[in-house]
Formats: structure tokens, C-alpha cells, sequence
């Protein structure tokens, strides 16, 4: 089972590191903001994953601060880019 | 194993891919992509305690931080790539950075084996704190000097901040998001969001006591949630002259600093407290403090005060 738990931890893990070349490569700020989004999801399944897997309870509290904060630098990542606009335009 | 190595080349990638990024806005994402992985590596190192507060201070505020620096500097003009340094600058940042790193790498391979440690005696004497969490027993009790100057740095940091603010804005409020709508995405998040983020930020700092968490991590997400309602409109930023403001921006420091010194006469030295009143005295400084560091932290991001006070 520990295997299986880590294996689709890893697995998870891939695919956020695949939406980190989409987040790094861009080009637009939305296909940032879009991976960005994707890396909070990730992240925080990895973590809950692994907290089964390791017997880690207190990294479900990690995947809770990270699911909040997620949201939290999406939206000032969504701001940001608005301001920005409204700036040039 | 494969899982290890997977996590060592994306945080290797990302942290190369961050300091080589041109562009202001993919650094900073790359910078919080950065943040997230690391992260992840603690949790595989089991060290709960520091990946809370790389996910919370490292990723997710400092994170916020870098974004608002990064607007901030579009609005100015200013771009990182118009102030292309020379070269003999670029020769001096190439020889700092390589003895900085030789210095970090001889240190690790100097270090003594078995490595010293004073795990064992905190861990023998975390009973007379009447916590069960030793690294909040370590911030709070046997290290507390330690949080309190922290707390410390905070608020001068936050002073020296406001002071970049021209004098007649001083004591001003900092700049609004201007992006208040009633009916849009923002205000929905934030209103659904919000509830939730603030009972989960007392919920790290008050399970602090026996298990990962505490007060910067709790006060992090609050100062957060803060955020949020301000970025959606729902709230503005308050003039930095309030007098309620300020008292709630000292309190934490002053609470802390009252309690120290009482410990001279309670229990015979600065910080110092009763074994029968060490929790108690703990939770009563880290509620204020906790406080104290949201409103820091939330102030720190709105920025320096941009708008005139209003009289």
C-alpha cells in the first residue's frame, strides 16, 4: 500500500513538474496563472499522499495551508496581471 | 527513490530556471513554484515544522510580497532588464557568490560527526514548558529571545517601509486595489474563502502547542485572508495614523517584552517562566503576538502609504 501511495505521489509530482515547464515556459500570463493553479492542486495531493504514506498527520496541515494559499497567490497573481493592463492600456 | 529524484531535479530546475527568468513577473512565479517543491522536500525529510512555514512565509507571502514589489516596479517604468549591469560588476556578484558557496560547502564537510546537538536536552526539559510540540517549546521558552527580536525585526522593517512614503503622506493610507465589484469573481471568493482560511489560521496556531504550527504560520494565513478581502473591495486598507492600528501593531512585542521581564522577578531571569505557569504565560503572549504579526505582515504587502490621510 505504502508503495502504491508513493508511486501516485510520484506520479502526481510528474505532472506538476510537466505544468511547471507550461508555468515557466508561458508565454502568456494566463498560461501561468492557469499551471500556477495546477502546482497549488498538485502540491497539495502530493502532500496529502505522502502524509498517508510517511504516517505524517502534520502534513495534512501543510496541504491545508498550501490549498488556502494557493488560491491566495492565484488571485494576486490575477490582480497583478489585471493591474499591469490597466497600466499599458 | 524515484519520487526523491523526480523532487531533486523539478526544485533544482526551478531554483536554475528562477535566477536565469528575464522577466519580473515569470521570476516570481518561478520563485513561488520554487517555494511549493521545497515544501514537498521537507515533508519528505520529515520536518512538518519547517514545511508549514516555507509554505506559508517562503511560498505563499513572500510570494505576495515579490508580486506587489514586481507591480509596484512596472508602474514605476523600471524593469529588470533596462539596468543591465557591467560587466566587472557581474565578475564581482560571479566571485562573492562562488566563495559564499565554497564557504557553505567546506562548512558542511567540516562538520563534526556525530553533529552537536542540544535536541536531546530540549527534548529532556520540554516537560517544564507544559507544551508538547519541541519546536514550539524552542521559539517560545528555551530560545524565546530568539522569537521576540524577530518580532522585533518585523516591525522595524514595517517602519522602514512607511518611511519610504513622502511626508505629507505620512500616516496616509496605502494604495487601494481599485478592483472593488459587487458582483464579480473577487468579492465571491472572498467572501466564500475568507471564513474558512480565518478558522484554519487559528486552527495551525493554536494546535501549535502539540503538534507542527505556531504563531508566524498561524498569523500568515490571516494576514492573507486580510488580503483577500481587500484585494475584492470588501474592506479598505486603514490610514496607518490609527491609534487602534498602532496598539494593535505594538501589542505583540510589548506583551512579549512585559512578560520577559517579569520573568526576573517570577522566575529569576529575562524570559524566564515558573514551570506552573509556563503554558499560561506562553498562550498569553502568543495570542497578541499572533495579532501583532498578521497586521505586520498585512500591512507589509498593502505597501507604503500612497494616499493623503484623512482628517
Amino acid at each position: 500500500m505504502a508503495d502504491f501511495l508513493l508511486g501516485a505521489a510520484g506520479f502526481v509530482l510528474a505532472m506538476v513538474a510537466l505544468g511547471l515547464v507550461r508555468t515557466l515556459h508561458g508565454p502568456s500570463t494566463v498560461d501561468r496563472i492557469m499551471a500556477a493553479q495546477l502546482l497549488g492542486t498538485g502540491g497539495t495531493a502530493g502532500l496529502l499522499l505522502l502524509a498517508q504514506e510517511m504516517n505524517l498527520p502534520a502534513a495534512v496541515d501543510v496541504a491545508l495551508i498550501l490549498a488556502l494559499l494557493a488560491a491566495f497567490v492565484s488571485i494576486a497573481l490575477f490582480t497583478d496581471a489585471a493591474q499591469s493592463d490597466a497600466n499599458r492600456g | 527513490m524515484a519520487f526523491d529524484a523526480v523532487l531533486v531535479v523539478s526544485v533544482l530546475g526551478v531554483a536554475a530556471w528562477t535566477v536565469a527568468a528575464r522577466d519580473t513577473f515569470a521570476a516570481v512565479v518561478g520563485f513561488i513554484a520554487f517555494g511549493l517543491l521545497l515544501a514537498l522536500v521537507w515533508v519528505r525529510l520529515a520536518a512538518p515544522d519547517v514545511a508549514l512555514t516555507e509554505a506559508a512565509l517562503g511560498s505563499g507571502l513572500t510570494g505576495g510580497l515579490l508580486l506587489a514589489a514586481s507591480t509596484r516596479l512596472g508602474r514605476a517604468g523600471m524593469t529588470a532588464a533596462s539596468e543591465t549591469p557591467g560587466s566587472i560588476l557581474r565578475l564581482a556578484a560571479v566571485v562573492v557568490c562562488a566563495f559564499v558557496a565554497a564557504g557553505l560547502v567546506a562548512l558542511l564537510l567540516l562538520l563534526p560527526e556525530p553533529a552537536p546537538t542540544l535536541a536531546t536536552q530540549a527534548a529532556a526539559n520540554i516537560a517544564a514548558t507544559g507544551l508538547l510540540n519541541p519546536v514550539t517549546a524552542v521559539l517560545m521558552a528555551f530560545r524565546a529571545i530568539d522569537t521576540l527580536l524577530e518580532v522585533v525585526v518585523l516591525l522595524v522593517a514595517l517602519l522602514g517601509m512607511w518611511s519610504l512614503a513622502p511626508d505629507r503622506l505620512w500616516g496616509g493610507l496605502p494604495r487601494g486595489s481599485g478592483l472593488s465589484d459587487p458582483d464579480g469573481l473577487l468579492t465571491f471568493v472572498a467572501q466564500l474563502l475568507v471564513p474558512v482560511g480565518i478558522l484554519v489560521g487559528i486552527h495551525i496556531f493554536w494546535i501549535g502547542s502539540v503538534a507542527p504550527g505556531g504563531e508566524f504560520q498561524g498569523a500568515t494565513i490571516l494576514a492573507a485572508m486580510w488580503i483577500l478581502t481587500a484585494v475584492a473591495g470588501l474592506v479598505d486598507a486603514p490610514a496607518t495614523s490609527r491609534p487602534w492600528l498602532r496598539l494593535l501593531l505594538v501589542a505583540g512585542p510589548a506583551v512579549f517584552f512585559a512578560i520577559g521581564l517579569a520573568g526576573f522577578a517570577i522566575a529569576g531571569s529575562f524570559l524566564a517562566y515558573p514551570p506552573s505557569y509556563a503554558k499560561l504565560l506562553i498562550l498569553t503572549i502568543e495570542i497578541p503576538v499572533t495579532l501583532s504579526i498578521a497586521a505586520m505582515l498585512a500591512l507589509l504587502v498593502a505597501g507604503p502609504p500612497e494616499r493623503e490621510p484623512q482628517r
